[in-house]
């Protein structure tokens, strides 16, 4: 799978690796999700057209309701943004591509996957019906029981699997392939914004897959978190706003980004403070993670707390004051050409500054007491999230020239604007008039008729002028005209030094701004080795710099040509969607009926489909995974590059510890939720269900198996293959040793204590659910990590890894990191 | 949009509705205030600014593809300090001033002698349950006399709901485990002006299931001594006392007791 075929193969866009294929992939995939979740708005505004004739019932206006929700802020808004930040992101560092570029396929067909799911979703019986912010306990099975409820849940959770992995690949590529000479401060704006989106992600999206796993292990395995009324409603509000508040931001600051770069480069003028704008984006990000109880102001959260929330809250506002403030002086003086992408930049600031200023209404308390759940609410954050995608159409019309080499119709486009604009006021402007309207309520005070139905017309006419948008570029892709290589008069950055579309791997020679200016410098390559940086008259430079750091000359095959194609990232997506296609009914399929021990127990099967669906799914999870570690893929790190503030990290394993970051946060979440619902229980009235011998037990075995994986890493350093296998396989052994205690302690819990996942003969069934699901997903990672074990010994038995034992390295930090986990389980669940 | 409402029972009782109406009046008045200024400003800079193509080129520095990016300072950087400071004193100083309203919100009017009454109420789908300190319990209909103060102290039997009434400017979280509370209270003045029973639209205000959308109630308001006439005649006799609701009340605890507190 090393070559890649032509643009005009369907073949290619299934096989590519490619950020810019990725990045068309992305954006095209994403106006989908836009018609999706539009269609679903449509359907709102209908019913909202009338409070006492309707045309959907009441159910299936919730699941309009939620699917409209969750599919403009996840199908849409993120991945739309993450279309342009695929394709302009490495252009406008300097590097060939992502840092991982079958990760970033990988990230992609997940996506598009966790989409089809949710699709699916709607024929299971009905899809979600809980609302985008799927409160508790209206989630769990008993208030909404339809299969397509749980498989939404689990398209959101493989939604999120891929984010992660598309957050690491941008963290690992921001920082450690930015070109020779480009510092952390003289990143473009929009990459700028792109890092502090994808730190946010990073922490954000690692605790919702957390609060996804757990609602999908109520669902699916009956546990009982967020019906329990020791705090479960309340686990699922912070957990859900710790995550969902930062995502404002998360899918705004793309938007911001770009709007930065427009009105730079249509107005000719430099960003005013530039200094304080990227001080303030990173504030921002760290506040983001501070104020998501104003949230919750209305639940019985203290008054203290909600002090400290308000002050953060109106904290993290000020950055934005200067931001705001930074873009319209920038404009001052400037030489404005009122293009497409500027009017609807500039549209998204207006628009951003009226959602900003009733923003600042719902800081104080006793307003938003009244303004939650009501329609302001609504309006609000449709200015915020929504104004600020408008500056993404912008980017839209912007890059378009550059992803196609053609121009865009101006006249249409400014008649996509204006139409936009007057239909977006309509909609949602209205929507302050009549802000009385609680949320997600159709038969509503008929006095706020007049402004619904407003809104309702302004709707279709903002629905309907995209489809300008579409004409406009399905036209000027078949017959516009050339747009050469850059038609903008003032632009800037590195992705219009190159031709449109830009050729595979970009640049002609290596990018470096080592000068002060993007230059393409040629270096010399000698046979067998890295790359050497040459002076002006071509000789070899003695001065390697401390960017070009030993650890390149590690990867072993320099005459290699980078790969740009493989066929496994599709295919494991696929493997999992099936895979959850299962878990969607295994509650409902499958039914395990208790006996005096495991083997007198009955498994019933009710449709055999999810049953087979789930296996099929985890042997070709297998199966691919296997695939994916033997394919031969070459994906070099950039020779010279910028790497603050991880010089001399290696990348692949700069890679493991962004994953390892997020995966601490999973965790967080699950031992914060064991110790939140602990509390609200009453701390002492529980005590440990298990008894604590096989956990010290089990303690030992694990960390006994840390010191054989640092083994097996100087066993490989040493070239010693013996070594290697006696060490890893130790490993295995231990690992499957703690396995088997751990299958022992739960027969003995089922079958001997009447402890189960949903019922607990000695106390609250909530604890025997904490218990059960978060040693289960330890329980998983030892699992996961044994399977890569397993790989890794077939591999050395063959006479791997002993050129290059990184593969060994980085699966210790894992097996270190589950070790650790271990620890602060083991005191919380055996101990105390 | 001010007016002062003042209730019999002592005369710096404020209702909710009138402490959100000041707030909100002063929030609309400044934002908009706030928001034309900027808007305006910006609209006209960009009017002003705009390439017409016959502006002299001599202090133009135009960005060039490919250099690594810098800011502007000069004087711009100082205005947009200063910018940023002025928003961040009107905006700091709106919080601090909506601030002092909320402790008073938080707390509540002090009620002296008479006393006031608290109800439980408990949402559960789709509908409100209302029970009196004397344990008599009413659906949909929340009955309470003029000039006292209310307390509600409000939970779920089932899922998350929000209790509240947009006409009042009262609202809490209904949270199945939990309890949340909040207060209002109607002058006797209000309750004449609508002809000697006040009511008010309740609503819920958090999704809550398939029937979200019809889930209303009622507040009715009547003066003190009809309200002791009706309240007396419910007795101990509430044929629909405790949870006796044929809505299945899944795994919520019982509701706590309510009581009269002085």
């Amino acid at each position: 799978m090393s070559g890649l075929p032509p643009t005009t193969s369907v073949k290619r866009w299934f096989v590519t690796t490619n950020h810019k294929d990725v990045g068309i992939l992305y954006t095209i995939t994403a106006l989908f999700f836009l018609l999706f979740g539009g269609v679903m708005a449509l359907l709102i505004r209908l019913q909202l057209w009338d409070p006492t004739s309707q045309i959907l019932s009441g159910l299936a206006y919730n699941e309009a309701v939620t699917a409209h929700g969750l599919i403009m802020v996840f199908w849409f808004l993120s991945p739309f943004a993450f279309g342009f930040a695929n394709y302009f992101v490495p252009l406008q560092i300097g590097a060939d591509d992502l840092a991982f570029p079958r990760l970033n396929a990988l990230s992609y067909w997940l996506y598009l996957g966790s989409g089809i799911l949710l699709a699916i979703s709607f024929f299971q019986g009905g899809t979600l019906s809980a609302g985008w912010t799927i409160y508790a306990p209206l989630n769990v099975p008993m208030y909404t029981p339809s299969i397509g409820s749980t498989g939404a849940v689990l398209a959101l959770a493989m939604f999120v699997t891929g984010t992660t992995a598309s957050t690491v690949n941008f963290l690992t590529s921001i920082h450690h392939s930015r070109a020779e000479g480009m510092g952390i401060m003289d990143m473009p704006m929009f990459t700028w914004s792109m890092l502090a989106t994808v730190w946010m992600m990073l922490f954000a999206f690692a605790a919702l897959l957390a609060v996804g796993l757990i609602l999908a292990a109520d669902r699916v395995l009956g546990s009982v978190y967020f019906s329990a009324t020791e705090g479960g409603s309340l686990l699922w509000g912070h957990l859900f706003w710790f995550f969902g508040h930062p995502e404002v931001y998360i899918v705004f600051f793309p938007a911001l980004g770009v709007m930065l770069e427009l009105f730079q480069t249509f107005s000719g003028r430099r960003l005013v403070g530039r200094k304080w704008v990227i001080i303030s984006i990173c504030l921002i990000s760290v506040q983001s993670f501070l104020v998501w109880m104003h949230h919750m102001f209305l639940t019985t959260i203290n008054l203290e707390i909600k002090t400290l929330m308000m002050a953060t809250t109106i904290g993290i506002s000020l950055p934005f004051d200067l931001v705001v403030f930074a873009l319209i002086y920038t404009l001052i003086k400037g030489r404005i050409q009122f293009t497409t992408p500027f009017l609807f930049a500039f549209g998204a600031l207006l628009l951003f500054i009226l959602g900003g200023i009733t923003g600042v209404f719902l800081g104080a308390i006793v307003l938003d007491y009244e303004f939650r759940g009501t329609y302001w609410v609504v309006a609000h954050f449709h200015y915020v999230m929504f104004g600020g995608a408008t500056a993404l159409f912008g980017g839209a019309y912007y890059w378009f020239p550059k992803i196609t080499g053609k121009m865009y119709d101006e006249f249409l486009g400014k008649l996509h604007f204006v139409i936009f604009f007057i239909g977006f006021n309509a909609v949602y402007f209205s929507m302050f008039l009549g802000w009385e309207t609680p949320r997600r309520v159709f038969e509503y005070n008929p006095e706020f008729q007049i402004y619904h139905q407003f809104g309702t017309i302004g709707a279709f006419v903002l629905g309907l002028s995209f489809f300008i948008m579409f004409y406009n570029f399905a036209k000027s892709y078949v017959s516009g005209e050339p747009a050469g290589d850059n038609p903008w008069d003032y632009s800037r950055t590195a992705e219009w030094a190159v031709s449109s579309p830009p050729p595979l791997e970009n640049w002609p020679n290596r990018p470096s701004y080592a000068s002060g200016k993007l230059e393409f410098v040629k270096d010399y390559v000698p046979d067998g080795g890295p790359a050497m940086k040459t002076d002006d008259n071509g000789d070899v430079a003695t001065d390697g710099g401390d960017s070009h750091s030993a650890h390149i000359s590690e990867y072993p095959y320099w005459d290699k040509h980078p790969s740009h194609a493989s066929i496994w990232p599709f295919a494991l997506a696929v493997a999992l969607g099936v895979t959850l296609f299962g878990f969607s009914g295994f509650a409902d399929a499958v039914t395990v009926e208790l006996g005096e021990t495991a083997l007198q127990s009955n498994v019933v099967i009710s449709n055999a489909m999810y049953p087979i669906a789930i296996v099929a799914g985890m042997v070709g999870l297998l199966y691919t995974g296997v695939k994916w570690g033997l394919e031969d893929f070459y994906a070099p790190p950039s020779e010279f590059a910028e790497r603050w503030p991880f010089n001399g990290v290696e990348k692949v394993k700069l890679g493991m510890w962004f994953f390892l970051a997020s995966d601490v946060i999973v965790f967080g979440a699950f031992l914060s939720a064991a110790i939140f619902v602990r509390y609200n229980a009453g701390w002492m009235t529980w005590s440990p269900l298990t008894e604590s011998l096989p956990g010290l037990i089990n303690t030992f075995v694990l960390i006994t198996s840390s010191f054989t994986v640092i083994l097996a890493l100087v066993a490989a350093r040493r070239k010693s293959r013996q070594g290697l296998l006696a060490t890893l396989g130790a490993t295995i052994l231990l690992g499957f040793t703690f396995m088997a205690i751990k299958l022992w302690e739960w027969n003995h819990e089922i079958f001997d204590r009447g402890v189960t996942i949903s019922a607990n003969a000695h106390g609250d069934p909530i604890q025997a659910s904490i218990y059960y699901v978060t040693t289960g997903l330890h329980g998983i990672h030892v699992l996961l990590g044994l399977v890569i074990a397993i790989f890794l010994f077939v591999r050395a038995y063959q006479g791997h890894y002993l050129d290059d034992e990184r593969p060994i390295e980085y699966f210790g930090l894992y097996w270190h990191f589950v070790d650790i986990v271990w620890v602060f389980i083991f005191p919380l669940f055996y101990l105390f | 949009m001010i007016d002062p409402v003042i209730l019999q029972q002592g005369s710096d009782w404020r209702a909710q509705a009138e402490i959100f109406d000041e707030i909100f009046f002063v929030f609309l008045a400044l934002g908009t205030l706030v928001g034309t200024i900027v808007v305006a400003y910006t609209l006209w800079n960009v009017y002003k600014y705009r390439d017409d193509g016959d502006r002299s080129d001599e202090e133009f520095d135009a960005p060039v593809v490919g250099e690594l990016p810098t800011g502007q300072g000069g004087p711009k950087a100082k205005k947009l300090f200063l910018s940023f400071g002025l928003s961040a004193i009107v905006v700091i100083s709106l919080v601090v001033y909506a601030y002092g309203l909320l402790l008073y919100v938080e707390q509540g009017p002090d009620t002296g002698d008479e006393g006031d009454i608290e109800i439980m109420v408990e949402g559960y789908q789709y509908g409100w349950a209302y029970e009196y300190p004397n344990g008599h319990t009413e659906r949909g209909e929340l009955i309470v006399p003029a000039d006292q103060r209310i307390d509600l102290n409000i939970t779920s039997r089932d899922v998350w709901h929000n209790f509240g009434s947009s006409d009042l400017r009262i609202k809490s979280d209904a949270i199945p485990g939990d309890h949340s509370e909040t207060w209002f209270a109607v002058s006797s003045e209000d309750v004449e002006a609508q002809g000697g029973e006040a009511t008010y639209r309740v609503e819920c205000f958090e999704l809550c299931g398939a029937g979200h959308s019809a889930m209303k109630g009622q507040i009715t308001v009547i003066p003190q001594d009809e309200w002791e006439e009706w309240y007396a005649s419910t007795g101990n006799s509430s044929e629909s006392a405790g949870n006796s609701s044929n809505i299945a009340a899944p795994g919520v605890g019982a509701v706590a007791s309510g009581g009269v507190s002085a």
